[in-house]
């Protein structure tokens, strides 16, 4: 029988002699080819059963970077998306392989940038396993089983899921930062209209709760499960990086609240792209109290969105009503409630104010009263 | 220059002739391109000429594969007890940290090569076979209450709806090993044990595995590789067995990174294990091998790249014990 098949494969071997194109000299170079190979199958494979929209700024990157304000436009780039690989020197040599590699089968290509991406690093399929992982959330709940059956639909042994070692919390951090880059890129869209004039620049309040909505409007599909994906978040091998997401999300927000405060130095400042300075009432006065409370302010502004954020999700995983109408009214409130408290603190400032020179001018009266101020 | 073209091509010719019609077991076709991938099977027959190792010895390959061959057919019988007497016990642990580390979900195959005594499958048959359980556990639960959806959609759809999320894949595990011996040692296991359904037992060479490309989920090689005399071809082999996706695990003794523990791991291989060798199976000069050819084999960071030539990616690996044993893992993407 071994030996039967052995003869098989000799006469396949000696036919395929006389059609290898490639010799094959270097391993990366090797791996690069039949990783092309494999790839093209699978691509084969995704095009004939894409029905879900890949989100076209790569996820991929989105796990190992979390700032992602400036995107390069999805049609052509991709070189762009290579930069923030990690360069590992093996990942960089396949890359270079698979880029010689002969481009299959165009008739598939579109000229979008979704279809256009190629498999070429680990970190791109993984993000492409969990994609379709999500399909299975409801089915399986927020664990490997998911991963493996999402692998399977890509053509993939269930086994791959192995190459998850964080598991459910691999699968539940991606989607996070699936859901913040997609945020992140609707409020920089809105914010090139107000730009360009196309729109109304909102409210700091409306703005907050139209941002907090959308993005909780993202989790409507599988808040079944949420529950699960949240307590995998508490993790602790979890928490670091899913605080990490939530900071980044508020951050991101408040920037595109107009909230331009540098008085926290941050690295990923120059990136921004430099608009006008969006000046809101409730921004300003804050401003021209004492320098110090402006960094506070950096503070809890954060730290009530933060607040706000995890509330208004806590009740939206127990609401019941139509369209999730209660968590609306719920976070409307208390948006309302931190506006009211803005204003309250100024005025409770400048009251203060007010009755600091009274008390200094009664205190002053006083002394001249009873004597004390004149020069003996 | 034409003389040696003349030379090759009979060569040539003899060797597709002689593989063609012989059924010898242990033959290796080895290249004779200076770069370790032989990744186009020249013929040739140096494998009388080229030399290898077998244990500290120096032998030639045709020779190393028909020692090996003899040490395991010898040590055969007592090959468990050894085991267990040589690690204390410790090897089970090993085993049941491959599976663990694999987590294999239910409906995969397994391919178990140099499984000999087939403690891997049998650990891969009770691990599918619990978490199936456990699945049907908590299918069962959940039926007990459900939800009004549920209960809407059961009137609507009779049959269908709850057996269908019960879909009970068989899983398969097939042991391949080159000696005989070893399999028949591991099939009388299976009878007592009373595992019949989902097992195989294949004699074959890990170097040329008598199967079809893309058939296998995982491929395990728990304290194999070291025997087998060209490592990069059973590789290549792996990769070609794997389905795309498909996920190759090794087990084997490796380097002591600490040094205090490395002084003690080798007072202990070379002092006792011999002994016990002696006194336990009565073979000395069989485990003084197992115990050289540790020795010779490449540390977990040189095996780690082996198998990245190899085509496999996402490569990692486990130091269990201090590094006296390694469990590496790369996936076929």
């Amino acid at each position: 029988m071994a030996a039967l098949l052995r003869g098989l494969r000799v006469g396949r071997a000696l036919r395929g002699f006389g059609s290898v194109v490639v010799p094959k000299t270097s391993s990366p170079q090797c791996n690069g080819l039949r990783r092309g190979f494999h790839c093209a199958a699978l691509r084969l494979q995704e095009d004939k059963d894409k029905s879900i929209p890949v989100p076209p700024s790569s996820a991929a990157s989105s796990t190992t970077t979390y700032h992602e304000h400036y995107r390069a436009p999805p049609s052509k780039n991709n070189t762009a998306t290579y930069m923030h690989e990690a360069p590992a020197p093996e990942a960089a040599a396949s890359e270079a392989a698979a880029k010689e590699a002969p481009q299959p089968n165009t008739s598939y290509a579109d000229q979008s940038g979704e279809q256009g991406e190629e498999y070429e690093t680990e970190e791109q399929l993984q993000a492409h396993i969990l994609n379709a992982a999500l399909d299975f959330v409801q089915l399986h709940g927020w664990t490997l089983e998911a991963i493996s059956a999402g692998a399977e639909t890509l053509g993939l042994s269930a086994a791959s899921s192995g190459m998850f070692q964080n598991g459910a919390g691999d699968l539940v951090l991606h989607f996070i930062a699936q859901c913040n880059a997609q945020l992140t890129e609707q409020m920089a869209e809105q914010h090139n209209q107000v730009q360009l004039g196309q729109a109304e620049p909102k409210k700091t309040a409306e703005f907050l709760r139209d941002a907090v909505e959308t993005r909780l409007r993202m989790l409507m599909p599988y808040i079944d499960n949420w529950p699960q994906a949240m307590s995998i978040l508490l993790l602790p091998h979890n928490i670091p990086d899913s605080l990490k997401h939530l900071s980044t999300l508020v951050d991101d927000i408040w920037y595109y609240a107009g909230d331009r405060s540098t008085d926290v130095s941050r690295p990923s400042q120059p990136k921004y792209p430099s608009p006008h300075v969006f000046l809101t009432p409730f921004h300003q006065a804050p401003h021209t109290i004492r320098p110090a409370s402006a960094k506070l302010n950096w503070y809890t502004k954060r730290a009530a969105l933060t607040g706000i954020y995890n509330t208004t999700e806590l009740v939206m995983i127990q609401d019941s009503s139509e369209d999730f109408q209660d968590t609306w009214n719920f976070l409307e409130n208390r948006i309302q409630d931190i506006v009211n408290m803005a204003g309250a603190a100024k005025q409770v400032a400048s009251t203060g104010e007010a009755v600091a020179q009274g008390l200094m001018g009664a205190a002053v009266t006083l002394k001249n009263l009873t004597g004390i101020n004149q020069r003996r | 220059m034409a003389a040696s073209i003349r030379l090759l091509a009979r060569r040539i010719v003899r060797d597709a002739s002689r593989t063609i019609n012989s059924s010898v077991s242990g033959r290796i076709v080895s290249s004779s391109c200076p770069s370790n991938l032989s990744a186009c099977r020249c013929f040739s027959d140096g494998a009388a000429d080229k030399s290898t190792h077998f244990g500290f010895e120096t032998v030639s390959e045709g020779e190393k594969a028909e020692r090996v061959y003899k040490v395991f057919e010898s040590v055969a019988p007592k090959y468990d007890v050894m085991n267990d007497a040589m690690s204390l016990g410790v090897h089970r642990l090993w085993k049941d940290m491959l599976l663990h580390v694999m987590n294999p979900q239910p409906g995969i195959c397994l391919l178990d090569v140099a499984g000999g005594t087939g403690d891997i499958s049998f650990r891969f048959l009770d691990y599918v076979r619990s978490q199936q359980e456990r699945v049907a556990r908590r299918t069962a639960r959940a039926n007990q209450t459900p939800s009004w959806q549920e209960i809407s959609t059961s009137y609507t759809t009779p049959t269908e709806g709850i057996e269908m999320e019960t879909e009970a894949r068989e899983s398969r595990a097939v042991v391949c090993d080159i000696n005989k011996e070893m399999l028949k040692v591991g099939k009388q296991k299976a009878e007592s044990m009373g595992i019949s359904s989902g097992l195989s037992w294949v004699v074959g060479d890990a170097e040329e595995l008598p199967f079809d490309d893309d058939q296998f989920d995982v491929y395990t090689i728990a304290f194999g590789i070291r025997n087998v005399t060209h490592i990069d071809l059973a590789l290549q082999e792996a990769v070609r067995v794997l389905k795309p996706g498909g996920r190759f695990m090794c087990l084997e003794f490796s380097k002591v990174t600490n040094p205090l523990l490395a002084r003690l791991y080798d007072a202990y291989s070379f002092q006792m294990i011999p002994v016990l060798g002696e006194v336990i199976a009565g073979d000395w000069k069989s485990y003084q091998y197992l115990v050289e050819s540790i020795r010779k084999f490449p540390d977990q960071e040189t095996f780690k790249q082996m198998i990245e030539d190899a085509g496999l990616f996402s490569v990692r690996y486990h130091n269990l014990t201090g590094g006296v044993v390694a469990l590496h893992s790369g996936f076929k993407l």
